[in-house]
């Protein structure tokens, strides 16, 4: 769940139409028109990557006369589907996987269950992504991908680029190459799998 | 051993930010609280080498270990006229207010001119969740002026560029690479252990501050806690990435000041070295903070909740240290993101494994810090108590935190949050993360805590964790 309290506001005397605001925006809602840049208050969730990245200084937050919540609850979908998704995605379906809306993967499962096809989509529901910008967007590709959905990055964006590795991808003869280095490979991955099985019992 | 109370010691004053309060607001700092005491790190551990900085040498003495640390690199690969990016991270700028850093900086790009003959030296500077953070930085330091109108930050959301590794395509900011050669111009003090473990300490930047979204998002998500630094190791081992290589230097901070510079062709063998005198230096300073019993913490300083400082140690650190965080035992410690992952929808661990957030933390004040980290997982787990409204808003307009004061109180001046959190906490100890340079500013009754504790975490060091922890990363 996430509280939209701010939207992007551009001043139009400062804007060069450059585009870096609509390549970083995690919902999709900046488009340059005419040569400046255009925010739709509807989507936009205030994250502030726009006006972080502006070199110009042109966008600032202004907060919104009546904030609103972005969120899904997670009990409005099929709890079987939701949990098998996470399964596939090998993350719990309480787990955390944006740390500054503490959205958890139920609410992104749930998302793309009510037709989300996208890490933008998901956002504009969930809130996911529009925080720290940062750190949340492997687990939502992990949870997409689960559900046979692959995304394709936004043409010109600078929002994603592809999914990565993960612990359970990694080869056995890589694990015990660094084994002795420090990197304990299969010690995280049975913590892991412990988490797994507490789904069960939930 | 003699111990004595210094003479108080004061942090450096707060600074002008976008993601923190103005300073003006700051009436009161912690450490003119009545019954507060400075004790000097070397008077707790006399191990711990006399640093460089502060003293009366100023940054020159930053500058001599500079070139004298960079004598013994080897830079021949670099012709005149190539392109060379000095990466650099938001990082080092919170040492000591950032100025040895900024003098290393400076230094680097001076001897690296007389040694090559190049004058295409640039300055890239890696922040966190805090994009504007590293320009900030560059402005109060004037490093662009320095760098002759080429020093930027650079930030994760920031066009990207694949790089092929070990484990397949992982990401890093074009910008950070977009020259012949880099130069790894970073800080070797411990720092986020919660986060690296001591495992490649010294590479991590190129998972982090160097890289893309989609990087960072693999560090903290995909490949658990123990292994997560693996992403740096990947990158930087990439043929992309070696082709590239000239060398690094790194600041050497210690609990006590800095202690000088280290510079190698060779990244794994600084990060052996740095890895060995961190256990030596920090692992003393943090195991003796964990094992206070009990305390208020108090957040004084110029960073994010995490960030901020006491003796060189983090508050993230800090926080964690319900276990040994250097122990490669301990899957998880009391924070960290993997950690904070893993508490379910009623704020409970999903697994016994799950330790919990430093218990001797039983309440938090926050007089000064900035904003830009997600930290409600600390407003949820200790009671939090924030000074005044332009802290208060601080959390409340900043979209990584919009629910931190949801989860605290808003106390109108220092005194009476700290009257609160005694009621609360049934303690009289308080530890200030002030950033105090060369020392601890505490309560009376914590300092005289430390002074009995120090000589018994003393004897245990060298002879039974550092060697565990050498042993847990293949060091000998």
């Amino acid at each position: 769940m996430k509280l939209v309290s701010f939207s992007a506001e551009v001043n139009e005397d400062k804007c060069t139409g450059c585009g870096i605001c609509a390549r970083v925006c995690p919902t999709l809602s900046i488009r340059v028109e005419s040569g400046l840049a255009r925010v739709d208050t509807n989507t936009c969730a205030g994250c502030g990557a726009c006006v972080e990245r502006c070199p110009l200084d042109a966008v600032k937050l202004v907060s919104l006369e009546i904030p609103r919540m972005l969120g899904i609850d997670p009990v409005s979908v099929d709890r079987q589907k939701l949990v098998e998704i996470c399964r596939k995605a090998k993350i719990h379906p309480e787990q955390i996987v944006c740390f500054c809306t503490s959205t958890r993967a139920e609410e992104v499962v749930a998302a793309i269950l009510t037709g989300a096809k996208s890490p933008e989509e998901i956002s504009r529901v969930t809130g996911v992504r529009t925080g720290c910008k940062t750190e949340c967007i492997q687990p939502v590709l992990r949870l997409l991908y689960a559900a046979g959905i692959e995304p394709k990055p936004v043409e010109g964006g600078w929002q994603w680029y592809g999914k990565t590795v993960t612990i359970w991808e990694i080869s056995d003869e890589l694990k015990q190459k660094y084994s002795t280095k420090g990197f304990y490979f299969v010690e995280d991955e049975n913590l892991f799998k412990k988490v797994m099985e507490k789904i069960q019992n939930r | 051993m003699s111990v004595k109370f210094a003479e108080l010691v004061k942090p450096l004053p707060p600074i002008q930010s976008r993601y923190g309060p103005p300073p003006e607001s700051i009436r009161k700092r912690a450490y003119e609280l009545p019954d507060i005491v400075s004790v000097k790190v070397r008077d707790l551990f006399p191990s711990i080498p006399q640093p460089v900085y502060p003293s009366e040498k100023g940054v020159n003495a930053v500058r001599e270990a500079t070139e004298k640390a960079l004598e013994k690199v080897d830079m021949s690969i670099i012709k005149p006229g190539d392109t060379v990016n000095v990466l650099g991270s938001h990082h080092g700028f919170t040492i000591l207010g950032g100025y040895p850093y900024a003098e290393m900086l400076r230094t680097i790009k001076d001897v690296m001119h007389e040694k090559t003959g190049t004058d295409q030296i640039r300055l890239r500077v890696g922040v966190g969740l805090r994009f504007k953070e590293a320009d900030e930085h560059i402005k109060r330091h004037k490093l662009d002026e320095y760098y002759d109108g080429k020093a930027r930050g650079i930030a994760p959301i920031d066009e990207g560029i694949p790089v092929e590794t070990e484990i397949g395509t992982l990401y890093g900011i074009k910008a950070a690479y977009d020259a012949k050669w880099i130069v790894h111009a970073h800080n070797s003090d411990v720092r986020e252990i919660h986060f690296h473990r001591h495992v490649d300490r010294a590479v991590k930047p190129f998972g982090m501050s160097y890289a893309r979204i989609e990087t960072r998002s693999t560090y903290h998500h995909n490949l658990g806690p123990r292994g997560a630094n693996f992403v740096a190791r990947a990158i930087f081992s990439s043929k992309f990435v070696q082709d590239k290589w000239t060398f690094a230097c790194f600041l050497k901070p210690s609990p006590a000041g800095i202690l000088g510079v280290d510079a190698d062709n060779d990244l794994f063998a600084l990060d052996k070295r740095l890895t060995i005198d961190n256990f030596r230096y920090y692992g003393r300073i943090l195991t003796l903070l964990s094992s206070i019993d009990e305390c208020i913490a108090v957040l004084d300083f110029s960073c994010p909740i995490p960030y901020v400082f006491v003796a060189g140690m983090i508050f993230a650190n800090f926080s964690a240290a319900s276990v040994d965080i250097f122990d490669l035992d301990n899957p998880l410690p009391g924070y960290t993101w993997y950690t904070e992952a893993l508490y379910d929808r009623n704020d409970k661990p999903l697994i016994p494994e799950i330790p919990p957030i430093n218990p001797a933390i039983k309440a938090l004040v926050i007089n000064y810090s900035w904003g830009g980290y997600p930290s409600v997982f600390w407003a949820k787990h200790i009671p939090t108590i924030v000074v005044g409204e332009k802290q208060a808003e601080v959390f409340s307009s900043d979209p990584q935190n919009i629910e931190f004061m949801k989860y605290s109180v808003k106390a109108d001046d220092l005194e009476t949050a700290i009257r609160f959190a005694q009621k609360i906490a049934g303690t009289d100890k308080i530890l200030i993360f002030d950033g105090a340079p060369e020392a601890l500013n505490v309560s009376k009754s914590l300092a005289e805590y430390l002074i009995k504790k120090a000589p018994e975490i003393e004897e245990k060091m060298d002879k039974e964790l550092i060697p565990k922890w050498c042993r847990q990363r293949g060091i000998a």
